[in-house]
């Protein structure tokens, strides 16, 4: 009885060994694009619509997060057309700026110098070599007229900021 | 010590976000003996987007044709899906990038939106 109880153990023993296994597994990285603040445009005169607060507007505010250093560049690029607008028989002249607004970490304070410009300017490129949350400030302006100072067209009109997270 | 912490909390408490992986991907074997496939996954955190594009390019991002169950997904709020990319065996020595882009709804007056777009990238 005792020896057969020996034995038995024995087994479990051996079992339970071959019953162990590895759990394996990569930390890969991982980008997420956050619209944390969506922003809006001001009408500070018939020509003119911005997004500076100064005039009613708000600034668009997204986030990039990252996992890992150097796995991804941030594309962040302010509006150059309308996306929904009223049909407009005129030029509209877009300016904007993309801009770091915060950062997770002070080691990303050198992101803007280190940023360069792609489209005529309208999108910067953001290498992300540092792990953490960067937000991007992106503040647009459509004036219409072509430098005549034309009143726009009454309506609904919609912009699209495009905020990109590129592998590389 | 709690930056970790901090970026995990950044990470997860995201309320409007869009994210993409693997961000390195590999072609796989598929059913289909000329094509290879590769598996993305897509979480959407975005209240305000419900459709995504998918695209597939070369370095030069130009488009490479290819098959996946629908190349706009439906994906509700909160909600992860997979998907499988199917690329001829030609094509996909040429692919560099498999690319997500959130698809916009027009909104009320005055206000920009915001197109995500996440690219993932063959090595």
């Amino acid at each position: 009885m005792r020896k057969s109880a020996l034995l038995l153990s024995l087994i479990l023993g051996v079992t339970s060994a071959y019953a162990g296994t590895n759990i394996n597994g990569n930390v890969e990285s991982r980008c997420t694009v956050n619209t944390d603040t969506a922003g809006y445009y001001g009408n500070p005169n018939a020509y003119t619509l911005t997004t500076l607060p100064a005039s009613a507007g708000q600034v668009p505010l997204v986030r990039i997060d990252t996992s890992l250093a150097n796995a991804y560049k941030a594309q962040i690029s302010y509006p150059t057309s309308f996306s929904s607008s009223p049909s407009l028989g005129d030029t509209v002249v877009w300016t904007g700026t993309v801009a770091v607004d915060q950062t997770s970490s002070s080691d990303m304070s050198g992101y803007q110098a280190a940023s360069t410009t792609a489209n005529g300017g309208a999108m910067r490129i953001y290498p992300l070599t540092i792990a953490g949350a960067t937000w991007f400030s992106i503040a647009s302006v459509a004036t219409y007229g072509g430098g005549q100072q034309k009143a726009f067209p009454g309506g609904s009109y919609t912009a699209v900021v495009v905020a990109e997270c590129i592998a590389q | 010590m709690y930056r970790p912490v901090i970026l995990w909390l950044l990470l997860c408490g995201s309320v409007a976000a869009h994210d993409m992986t693997p961000t390195y991907p590999k072609w796989k074997m598929s059913f289909i003996p000329s094509a290879n496939m590769t598996t993305m996954q897509i979480f959407n955190k975005r209240a305000d987007v419900e459709w995504y594009q998918i695209g597939v390019f070369d370095k030069e991002w130009n488009s490479i044709p290819f098959v996946t169950r629908y190349k706009i997904l439906n994906i509700k709020h909160l909600q992860r899906v997979k998907f499988d990319v199917y690329v001829n065996k030609t094509n996909a020595e040429l692919v560099e990038y498999i690319c997500s882009t959130s698809k916009l709804r027009g909104n009320d007056n005055f206000k920009p939106i915001v197109e995500s777009r996440i690219c993932s990238r063959f090595k």
